[in-house]
């Protein structure tokens, strides 16, 4: 068990590629960190460069009070699990686990215990004899996760493990993950392109984009409290809607316009509206946000455009302009395409974002 | 009702037959240009000249002087040659597998000696291997000035010169079948590798070269084959009779000595005695190497 941190770590490829850019990151003893991003935004470089399947072009990665940045693999005490399991394919199951352990000269009836142990944490006792090739994905999945526990690592590694199974076979091994995380507490640096994984497994996210950090923080932070345009589109399905408004004021108060909408925000945004006076912002709101209302009380009125029913819920889509503008609603009273909406917004969820620079003011 | 019995087993023959018919031209194919000449040889090795069974073919052969030294020196070109050609293609494949700058221009150079034909090569090298031919020069302008008479040294020189000639020939192609096994092979699994607890060697020894089995399989057995088979370089060095080899033997039978009424029978017997050879020998290697069931999961 150990914490883990990145100093100014930046990775390049050939002459011009940067693949992570002064990358610093501080992970706690027992946390489980999740790096989220699109695909070719560093995320897995990172991950690798910890791992020391990397070289680190610049910078220092230290676990513990140890500076492992120049050894090999090998010498970090870290184990990792790979996106496609890299189980063994001419190792049995129980060699598969063993390896590491046989490698480190551990005595056999030690070796043997601790396979048994780590393979019944992972479902796969009953398997230890067979080849990768008999088994299902989800079991070779498990053999990759037991193979990873053996070794008791301080830093755990993952490589966006649950993309290659089935969306539900996905959803539940995310559970056992963490589960296994809890029991096993060792530090996890956990890397996917799944935002609704990095929801529901993370301590804590970094949200990554073309090699640099966008945000950290928790998932509520992420969610709610989106640090720039990029984040609030990324996370959150649907994303958060976004609208152009002018701001304009009024004796002392501070309006947002634009040809559909006219209101006046809470006093806790329109403090930070001083400083954009007669400039253009971009609003975001997430779709749980709207509210269906009255027309009294509407900022908001528009024709369904149509509505996604998903049991549990509905989404409405409204059409302005180009754009379209999705929100949650409750499944009843269903509502149906043409039929007009009033729509309101929680004000104290609304976020302002500078179009130029495209971070969240107000913070 | 009857009727439609017997056309639906009519259907299910057909339904059988068409694997079969579809194959057939190849069936033709192999009976005439492969089975026939095949038979025809093991026929003419139990035949005497005038046509009745007999073994003196095979007694000739037998009591052929150069029969014992021939298989040995086959032996030993096998021997060594498989292993020093496997070796040395196995680091090659691995060097250019890194992708190091440079590596793709170094696989060209690498693959050059594989585009000459037997025949060339044998005249390129006859002209470095005379008392004056490029192999004395350039070492004369490296410094030694002493000629050395390549082609006149004892027995086992030449074996090692033979040796040499055919690996310098022939480990492009092993390198190439061993590099194009080693791209199959997942960059994860090595990693994983080093990632639990494994050095540059041990990965080599424990994951790269077991998963790597049936590749090497392919290669070794098709060298295997080919190195029973050398003779062409030998008579283009050294002439017939110096070194011989047994397909050597075939050949110098077949078409030096064809004025004997027995040459045609000791061929066929020759012929049918490294046939037996190679038959054994791959299948020797396949059972040592593991290749009949055992681990099949193994391999995917």
């Amino acid at each position: 068990m150990a914490t883990l941190t990145m100093q100014d770590v930046t990775k390049q490829f050939g002459r011009k590629v940067i693949a992570v850019k002064e990358f610093n990151l501080e992970v706690q003893d027992q946390e489980f960190l999740v790096l989220l991003g699109p695909s070719g935004c560093g995320k897995t470089t990172a991950m690798r460069m910890v791992a020391g399947l990397e070289e680190v072009t610049n910078g220092r990665i230290l676990i513990g009070d140890r500076d492992v940045t120049d050894l090999p693999p090998r010498n970090r005490n870290v184990s990792m699990i790979f996106q496609n399991y890299a189980v063994w394919p001419h190792m049995t199951v129980f060699d598969n686990i063993g390896f590491a352990l046989k490698l480190k000269k551990m005595p056999k009836d030690e070796i043997e215990k601790t396979v048994k142990e780590v393979a019944g944490m992972t479902n796969i006792d009953m398997l230890l004899e067979r080849y990768p090739s008999q088994l299902s994905g989800g079991q070779q999945q498990r053999v990759a996760v037991a193979r990873a526990i053996a070794v008791y690592p301080e830093i755990f590694l993952m490589d966006e493990p649950l993309s290659n199974l089935d969306a539900k076979l996905r959803v539940s091994m995310r559970t056992e993950l963490k589960a296994i995380h809890d029991k096993t507490e060792a530090t996890t640096v956990f890397v996917t392109h799944d935002q609704s994984e990095a929801m529901s497994m993370a301590d804590r996210i970094v949200i990554m984009k073309d090699g640099e950090v966008i945000q950290v923080g928790s998932p509520d932070d992420v969610y709610h409290r989106s640090a720039s345009i990029f984040v609030a589109d990324f996370i959150g399905t649907p994303p958060t809607n976004f609208l152009e408004v002018d701001v304009k004021s009024e004796n002392g108060d501070y309006r947002l316009v634009n040809p559909h909408v006219d209101f006046k925000p809470e006093s806790h945004i329109s403090e930070s509206l001083r400083d954009y006076d007669k400039k253009n912002l971009i609003l975001g709101i997430r779709p749980e946000n709207i509210v269906l209302t009255n027309q009294k009380d509407a900022v908001l009125s528009a024709e369904c455009l149509v509505s996604e029913p998903q049991g549990s819920h509905q989404v409405v889509a409204i059409q302005l302009d180009q754009q379209y503008i999705k929100v949650i609603a409750s499944a009843q009273p269903k509502i149906n395409p043409g039929e007009t909406v009033h729509l309101a917004f929680k004000q104290d969820t609304l976020r302002l974002f500078d179009p130029e620079t495209t971070l969240a003011i107000g913070d | 009702m009857a009727v439609a019995i017997g056309n639906k087993s009519f259907r299910n023959v057909w339904s059988k037959a068409i694997p079969y018919l579809l194959i057939l031209p190849v069936v033709v194919y192999y009976a005439l240009f492969w089975v026939r000449p095949v038979l025809k040889t093991v026929f003419e090795s139990f035949r005497d000249t005038a046509g009745q069974f007999t073994l003196q073919n095979y007694a000739m052969v037998f009591s052929d002087p150069d029969f014992i030294p021939a298989v040995r020196n086959t032996a030993i070109i096998v021997v060594f040659s498989v292993t020093l050609e496997f070796l040395a293609a196995l680091f090659l494949a691995i060097l250019i597998n890194r992708k190091f700058v440079g590596s793709s221009f170094f696989l060209f150079v690498a693959m050059v000696p594989m585009a000459l034909p037997a025949v060339a090569v044998g005249a390129m090298w006859l002209t470095g291997l005379t008392a004056h031919g490029w192999l004395n020069s350039l070492l004369f302008y490296l410094g030694v000035s002493k000629k050395i008479y390549w082609l006149a040294g004892s027995e086992w020189a030449l074996l090692a010169i033979i040796i040499i000639i055919d690996a310098w020939q022939v480990i492009p192609s092993v390198m190439i079948i061993l590099l194009a096994g080693l791209q199959n092979i997942p960059v994860e699994a090595e990693e994983a590798g080093y990632v639990f607890g494994g050095n540059f060697i041990t990965v080599l020894r424990k994951i790269t070269i077991p998963m790597l089995q049936s590749t090497i399989q392919t290669a070794v057995i098709l060298r295997l084959i080919s190195a029973i088979q050398i003779w062409l370089i030998m008579v283009l060095l050294m002439g017939f009779n110096r070194l011989p080899v047994l397909v050597e033997r075939i050949v110098y039978y077949h078409e030096e000595v064809p004025g004997l009424d027995i040459s045609f029978q000791m061929a066929s017997g020759y012929t049918i005695i490294v046939s037996v050879i190679v038959s054994i020998a791959a299948l020797l290697y396949l059972k040592v190497s593991g290749a009949f069931g055992g681990n099949q999961e193994a391999r995917q």
